[in-house]
């Protein structure tokens, strides 16, 4: 998919590190992700990229390097309200509805609150008939509806998912992973997602990095070129080789296994 | 912070403004007044009766003044708006005057409204204290902070303060009634009112009538005052003089004006009366008859010298000015 | 029908929450009754009578101290809040303006009355002043909790759209921290209106305060006990109007606190010891410098030179010094014992209450009745019952700590994990065992918050009780001193005082500092 690389720039890291006192979260680490594709972050648990995704949001400082997103730095970007991130906890103000959630953050980035576009994003994540409820009676996978509203809501040029369909079960999360991603995708934001599901991986992405235990490094960068729309596809050779391939090189970053050493 | 910058003129113009809300007052005439404030030693009752008389029918006014009549309290020492300045005049006593000028005030005694101090030692009939020999192998109900009062008595007396046992207590006649205590230090016009107004019969041996010289409920006002203000003085203690004559006169309507003029106070018109009668033995004499309300002379003075000294308290006859007093009773 | 089935029948006729009042009117109209003399119990009777007969004295003196009490509710808890904002803030002043506000605090009302009184001429600006005094605290550190416990996620989605502090506090943290605001607004009701009271002390024409002096004096124990209720009556109200309106404008409970302020003391002793220092030596300076301001006479405004020269360097310093331990030891030695069987009390009732949930019903409303009378209304009834020697003044510490104490204990107690509870039922652990090893150590972090929260109030508790009723200690001495204008010997017992009970506030803070990081180490950062 071409893009505009004003509205959807590519973003370069270069000998990024990060460390939280004596724990290496990010040892340098060179990295770009190209503008307008979705690329998927996988690795074991604690591996770092979440902590990446952090800092290209510019939530935690770099300890040396450093991240570009088209020409500008991660806290220029934001001061814009340039980029917009969804956390495994959907993060709803118990107290604000779920129109007053997606508003607060059009009243964040600065911009005018807009009652019917946010209605319109709340109809597209299908919360119709929910606008008005507070989180505290939306279901889990409508919260995360919701959350993903507030997300696009300001038009983001970059987008920031940390395993945002990690918390719901297996069936609404399906759901989930059908219904949202093509919103996303149609406006070719630039984005980030950081995924435990190797599916969720293939079937979200154009491309996958897959991480080794912490500190974090790529041990795989693999191209999805599937075509479009991935839902049904799940069960073709080639969805199935991809996935076994991120399988694959995920087992390997986890060191020697019996199989890798079979293969040998 | 507006109310550390509470200057003398924002006072005076906070009383200028309470006249104002008096001006709708029948009485109240266009003249200019000079406003005043004088702080009372505690909460409003027919104790300050004579006062309240004076502003009511406008003998104040009279002398061109705008009194207006601060209330003590527990929590209010008298001391501090008079050396401020916020007010012209306290109602205080010899003994915290003398203490006061022992930390520096510059305050003078200007006129005496109780001549005869109104400690009492209150006992019941049963049980009857009538002379302070009486007190020992007693219990006595009072402040531990009166421990000097009940020591100078003693020693007046040649009583022996060991023989009596001192229990603290609130100052209340409940310890007495209940039987914790066989007698109390208190007022002459407050407790055994109190009791009396409740049914239960009470003696009380007054302090002054055995050697307990000092001055109570004494007029006490800065020496810049005395020097700089003397119109206003003499105003103010002309109009207190002719008011507690008027008291003199008819208690009994004092405290009746007293209970209307202070519904909010939950004042017991009984009580009220039966305090203004008590009192008038205390505040009016021969001295006072012949020479007029408030007087005191070189020998009360040094009565009250000597009683100072066994309270500790060692002042001269320097803390007492008649001066103000000789100019109203010589018109 | 089996005794279990009457009661369970008995609590479908009465209401459970009309149990509670109905029986504390039973045994207040029996100990009236039961007690001999006429001056010592009004029973619930006789004081309808009375406040029928003078309605009218009453709805005024309440009216008057109710304004002056609204106001200075409105101003402290409004200070509270600005305050705590501004530690927000300004993180790294968070100590200072922390230490200072408890120090503040913790200035006894016998000796702050009469410079008040001084500073604002007549009128009503103390009764407010000392009514904003007595709230702003248990608001402000409430708030600040409140302020700070928000996910690290929602700071974050502020964050994540380029907005900064301002921002988190206006759009999040302000709201999150509502239930705590509450909860503090709770606590200050009674307090403004004791404030109020105490502030007509230094002299006024009208109030509760005032009818509360007549009273005592006249020996009126119709008018005492009717005061003590009106007073109680309005406190309740006022709790319960504040839960009322919190319930129906919040969609959680107000929380009972439990994180401890970071005031002062750090990990290290060191810099515990450094942020007292720095609190101390500004303290000095702000005392110093509204004493300038203000241009108070000398003759009883003292500044710290002058406190100084009292206590050390001066003529007489020694036997000033003597003076001051002396009434130091008489006053602990009822603060102490008070202070720690209101915490026992209060613990062991909310132990017992949590073994049989039935009783909370009685005890509930005769804990907040309790804790509700405004103490200087209580002081008289109390002196009445036990007596004016340092057991007095220990009951009525102990009666200004207990209250609190249930209360976070009840809660610390129902807040054992239930999958832990159920781990527990699964080896067949009865409800004792359960308590000891599951509920017991839940409830440690609430005992400790309530302990560290109660030192002000037993201090205040103890010097008003002085004060007013058995004339010993501190609290007798700052009055003594300030009828003798004595006010070297005010000044330094005021200092004396606030700086104690400061330090205690401070030790206690570190014990319970050590306790949450072993039972709630959720809590303790």
């Amino acid at each position: 998919m071409p893009a505009d690389p004003r509205i959807a720039p590519d973003i370069v890291c270069k000998g990024l590190a990060k460390r939280f006192g004596d724990v290496v979260a990010v040892d340098p680490l060179d990295v770009t992700f190209r503008g307008g594709q979705t690329t998927a972050l996988v690795g074991p648990s604690g591996c770092g990229k979440s902590t990446l995704l952090r800092l290209v949001a510019g939530l935690e400082r770099p300890d040396a390097g450093s991240i570009r997103i088209g020409d500008d730095t991660p806290d220029a970007v934001r001061a814009q309200a340039g980029l917009a991130i969804a956390f495994q906890d959907p993060s709803l103000l118990p107290w604000r509805t779920a129109r007053g959630n997606v508003a607060l953050a059009q009243r964040l980035a600065g911009q005018r609150v807009d009652a019917a576009a946010i209605d319109a994003m709340l109809d597209l994540v299908g919360l119709d008939g929910f606008f008005d409820a507070r989180p505290g009676a939306l279901s889990g996978g409508m919260r995360q509806r919701a959350a993903i509203a507030r997300c696009l809501i300001t038009q983001p040029r970059l987008l920031l998912l940390d395993e945002p369909f990690g918390a719901v079960d297996e069936l609404t999360r399906r759901k989930l992973s059908e219904d949202l991603p093509p919103i996303w995708q149609a406006r070719g934001t630039t984005t980030l997602l950081v995924t435990h599901s190797v599916t969720e991986a293939v079937l979200l992405s154009q491309r996958v990095l897959v991480f080794s235990p912490r500190p974090a490094r790529i041990v795989a960068d693999i191209a999805i070129d599937l075509p479009d729309p991935r839902p049904g596809q799940e069960t073709t050779p080639a969805f199935i080789d991809l996935a076994e391939q991120v399988s694959a090189a995920l087992i390997g970053g986890e060191g020697p296994s019996p199989r890798r050493l079979a293969a040998q | 912070m507006t109310q550390f910058g509470l200057t003398r003129r924002h006072v005076l113009g906070a009383g200028i403004a309470t006249v104002g809300a008096f001006a709708a007052l029948p009485r109240a005439r266009a003249q200019a007044q000079t406003p005043l404030r004088m702080q009372l030693s505690w909460l409003h009752s027919v104790q300050f009766g004579g006062s309240y008389i004076a502003q009511d029918q406008g003998l104040w006014e009279a002398e061109g003044l705008s009194v207006m009549l601060d209330p003590g309290g527990p929590n209010a020492p008298v001391e501090p708006p008079v050396v401020s300045g916020q007010a012209l005049v306290g109602i205080s006593a010899a003994d915290y005057t003398a203490a006061a000028v022992a930390q520096g005030a510059p305050f003078k005694i200007l006129g005496v409204a109780m001549q005869k101090n109104p400690f009492v030692i209150t006992s019941l009939p049963a049980n009857p204290v009538n002379e302070p020999a009486d007190l020992v192998g007693k219990r006595i109900g009072m402040a531990l902070a009166n421990t000097p009062v009940l020591q100078a008595l003693c020693t007046l007396n040649g009583v022996d303060i060991d023989g009596i046992e001192i229990v603290p207590t609130q100052y209340s006649a409940e310890p007495l009634i209940a039987g914790e205590v066989d007698c109390l230090l208190n007022w002459e016009t407050d407790l055994p009112v109190a009791m009396a107004v409740q049914g239960v019969d009470s003696v009380t041996m007054l302090m002054a009538d055995h050697g307990y010289a000092l001055h109570s409920q004494t007029y006490i006002a800065t020496e810049d005052s005395i020097a700089n203000r003397r119109a206003e003085l003499v105003g103010l203690m002309r109009g207190e003089t002719r008011g507690w004559d008027i008291y003199r006169q008819d208690t009994d309507a004092a405290a009746d004006m007293t209970v209307a003029r202070f519904p909010d106070l939950g004042l017991d018109p009984e009580v009220q009366r039966l305090q203004a009668a008590r009192q008038v033995p205390l505040m009016f004499s021969d001295l006072t008859d012949e020479h007029g309300f408030g007087w005191f002379t070189e020998d009360t003075v040094a009565a009250n010298i000597e009683t100072l000294a066994l309270l500790g308290q060692t002042v001269t006859a320097d803390l007492w000015d008649r001066s103000i007093l000789e100019e109203v009773h010589a018109s | 029908m089996t005794p279990t089935a009457a009661a369970g029948a008995m609590r479908m006729r009465v209401p459970r929450l009309a149990l509670g009042p109905i029986m504390v009117l039973v045994a207040w109209q029996g100990l009236a009754v039961a007690v001999p003399g006429d001056f010592l119990v009004a029973g619930p009777w006789e004081v309808a009578g009375h406040l029928w007969q003078n309605a009218g004295l009453y709805f005024r003196a309440l009216q008057t101290t109710l304004a002056a009490a609204a106001t200075g509710f409105l101003i402290g808890n409004l200070l509270a809040v600005a305050l705590a904002a501004l530690a927000l803030l300004l993180p790294r002043a968070e100590a200072l303006i922390a230490g200072l506000a408890l120090l503040v605090f913790c200035l006894p009302l016998v000796a702050t009355g009469p410079i008040l009184r001084v500073l604002y001429g007549p009128g009503t600006g103390p009764q407010v002043t000392l009514a904003a005094l007595a709230v702003y605290y248990t608001t402000f550190v409430p708030v600040l909790v409140g302020l700070r416990a928000t996910p690290a996620a929602w700071l974050d989605l502020v964050r994540s759209y380029g907005r900064g502090r301002f921002a988190m506090l206006w759009h999040i943290r302000a709201r999150a921290a509502l239930p705590y605001l509450v909860a503090g607004l709770q606590i200050a009701a009674p307090a403004a209106f004791l404030g109020a009271m105490v502030g007509e002390f230094t002299g006024a024409e009208r109030g509760m305060g005032i009818l509360t002096l007549q009273a005592m004096r006249g020996l009126d124990t119709e008018a005492t006990w009717t005061l003590a209720t009106v007073a109680a009556a309005v406190s309740i109200a006022a709790h319960g109007g504040i839960g009322w309106l919190a319930r129906h404008a919040l969609s959680e409970p107000p929380p009972v606190l439990l994180a401890p302020p970071q005031t002062g003391s750090g990990p290290g002793l060191w810099s515990g010891l450094r942020g007292i220092l720095v609190v101390g030596v500004v303290a000095i300076a702000l005392w110093w410098a509204l004493l300038q301001i203000a241009g108070l006479n000398p003759f009883f405004a003292k500044g710290p030179g002058d406190v100084w020269a009292f206590l050390v360097s001066g003529p007489g310093a020694d036997e000033n010094r003597a003076t001051l331990l002396a009434a130091l030891a008489e006053t602990t030695g009822a603060l102490g014992p008070g202070y720690f069987a209101g915490m026992a009390m209060g613990a062991a009732l909310a132990v017992v209450v949590t073994l049989a949930p039935a009783l909370s019903a009685v005890v509930m409303p005769v804990a907040i009745a309790l804790r509700a009378v405004p103490i200087v209304t209580t002081v008289p009834l109390l002196v009445l019952v036990v007596g004016r020697g340092p057991v007095g003044s220990a009951a009525l510490v102990a009666v200004m700590v207990f209250f609190p104490t249930l209360v976070a204990c009840l809660y610390g107690l129902q807040r054992a994990p239930g999958q832990v509870l159920d781990v527990m039922a699964s080896y067949g652990a009865g409800r004792g065992k359960a308590l000891l090893y599951a509920r017991l150590p839940a409830m440690l972090p609430a005992f400790f918050a309530a302990a560290r929260m109660a030192v002000p109030a037993a201090v205040l508790a103890v010097t008003v009780v002085e004060w007013l009723a058995t004339g010993r200690g501190l609290g007798a001495l700052m009055a003594v001193s300030a009828s003798l204008s004595d006010y070297g010997t005010l000044w330094s017992a005021t200092v004396l005082t606030a700086v104690l009970a400061a330090l205690v506030y401070g030790i206690v803070a570190r014990i319970e500092r050590r306790v949450l990081a072993v039972f709630a180490s959720e809590q303790a950062q």
